[in-house]
């Protein structure tokens, strides 16, 4: 009996080793002649294969492949591959794309945390909560809240009522295009509107926190510059 | 003990909120402790009239549910110490309240005030109930036209049926000169129809519209609807008040009280 072939069987597989001397031809046979004897154990199992000892290209696996399964009633389901240069490669594919899946996910997270737009105007009774920094493409009425855990930004006429910063850092600050608003809380500050005095202010306006007070600016380069939170 | 008075009136926009914020304040100038609770979940309006909405932290639902201790809702009033408002919940609906839960709610008041005042929502459902559930006596605010009487006059049966037997009327926005010329019902015609206690009327007074914008009750003032509303405070405490003359509304004084008003 020649050893051109050996098998190596384990629960969930078995390993062909071959001998890389012979032509293919020879081989081809000697597997048929291996597999002839040993078919009656096979059975119909499901089993992984795996080619040792011998460089094969696709067509030949392929060929081997189809003659075992022709003369048993095996189902290969997966050639495992002994490469050490294609396992390598299969490694650093399947882990970059892992990783980068994950680093997609983490970028979703942190903008799903980052802020969050509204389309409208928020009336008396509507309260947007956020657990981010939150935009207001409208205006804010009498009436109405802005909950936000980090910043809020009223690209519109602020009458209503803010809080920003309630993450607990205080270190928030609240834009509006005109800055009129009920109430205002940054952190654990808050001021209400003044009760007489009905100046409009209509020019873009910063709130933020600064030594336990609330300070409403306007909003130009040197008051953004001078905010001591945002160094 | 405190008294527990719920203003009400079935039809809307006659005046209640009006009523209660001018009556309350009136109440709180004689030296009384005062609360006022606006039940109108939803539809808040008395810390706008009282200016008072931008106190407003905690609210009506938020005592009711145990999100803060009574006395961090109520807010005190800019002018007067002894008067203070317990704001309605703006983001809720009337269910999130019971009308036993303000029953508890009332009697944890009495313990500290002379008056507590409901002002209650328009409708007869579930504000209604939850407005009327601890209250010791009504006022029934109406405006001299049919609708409003025939609303008034289904909630006076309906305080009755709650076994809230009493109940003083408020004729407001009366318009004597239309009275006289006979296109609008008459204090009387009014109480004739509606047959219970009548406690004050209010004249119809451009200076009311002026003072709810600017969140200042008129009660106490010299325009003829601040004394009429005090004349109501007065009678609420138990004071014999003769009814004031409201065809002086359209005499020289007034009109000429309006010409300054204008010009400032």
């Amino acid at each position: 009996m020649n050893q051109y072939v050996t098998l190596k069987w384990n629960k969930y597989g078995v390993t062909l080793v071959l001998d890389d001397k012979i032509d293919f031809e020879t081989l081809i046979e000697a597997v048929e002649l291996k597999f002839k004897d040993a078919s009656r154990f096979f059975k119909d199992a499901k089993t992984a294969i795996c080619f040792e000892g011998r460089r094969l290209s696709d067509e030949e696996e392929q060929q081997l492949i189809q003659k075992i399964e022709e003369i048993t009633d095996l189902e290969i389901i997966c050639i495992i591959d002994t490469d050490k240069e294609r396992e390598e490669f299969f490694k650093h594919v399947v882990e970059d794309t892992i990783r980068e899946k994950e680093q997609e996910k983490d970028k979703k997270e942190e903008t799903a945390e980052s802020g969050q737009f509204y389309r409208g105007t928020l009336r008396s009774g509507q309260i947007l909560e956020s657990d981010g920094d939150v935009i207001v493409l409208g205006d804010v009425n009498p009436g109405a809240k802005v909950v936000a855990a980090r910043n809020a930004v009223i690209l519109g006429s602020l009458t209503g009522t803010v809080y920003a910063g309630m993450n607990g850092t205080g270190s928030a600050f609240v834009v509006a295009m005109s800055m009129n608003p009920m109430q205002i809380r940054i952190g654990d500050c808050i001021a209400r509107s003044a009760d007489s005095g009905k100046k409009k202010d209509s020019e873009p306006k910063i709130a933020f926190v600064e030594d336990g007070n609330i300070y409403i600016e306007p909003l130009n380069k040197e008051v953004i510059e001078d905010m001591k939170f945002l160094k | 003990m405190g008294e527990v008075i719920v203003v009400t009136s079935g039809k809307g926009g006659v005046g209640k909120t009006t009523t209660t914020a001018n009556v309350g304040t009136g109440l709180a100038m004689l030296g009384n402790k005062v609360i006022l609770i606006d039940t109108d979940i939803g539809l808040r309006n008395l810390d706008v009239v009282m200016g008072l909405e931008n106190r407003i932290v905690y609210n009506l639902v938020d005592v009711v549910e145990g999100n803060c201790r009574l006395a961090q809702a109520l807010i005190k009033d800019k002018k007067f110490p002894n008067l203070h408002l317990l704001p309605s919940a703006q983001t809720r609906d009337k269910s999130s309240v019971t009308p036993d839960q303000m029953k508890k709610l009332i009697e944890e008041l009495k313990e500290s005030f002379d008056y507590i005042i409901l002002d209650c929502p328009a409708g007869i459902e579930q504000g209604f109930q939850n407005a009327i559930a601890g209250a010791d006596r009504a006022l029934v605010v109406t405006t001299p036209e049919v609708s409003a009487i025939r609303d008034a006059d289904r909630i006076i049966g309906l305080l009755e049926a709650n076994e809230l037997r009493r109940s003083d009327l408020i004729v407001n926005r009366i318009r004597m000169d239309m009275v006289k010329r006979g296109d609008m019902m008459s204090i009387d015609d009014v109480v004739d129809i509606l047959a219970i206690n009548l406690i004050g009327a209010v004249p119809d007074d451009q200076n009311i519209v002026i003072s709810t914008n600017q969140g200042e009750p008129l009660v106490g003032s010299d325009s003829l609807a601040g004394q009429a509303y005090m004349n109501i405070a007065r009678r609420v405490t138990g004071e014999e008040v003769p009814l004031l003359d409201l065809s002086a509304g359209n005499g020289f004084w007034s009109k000429l009280a309006g010409v300054f008003k204008r010009n400032k």
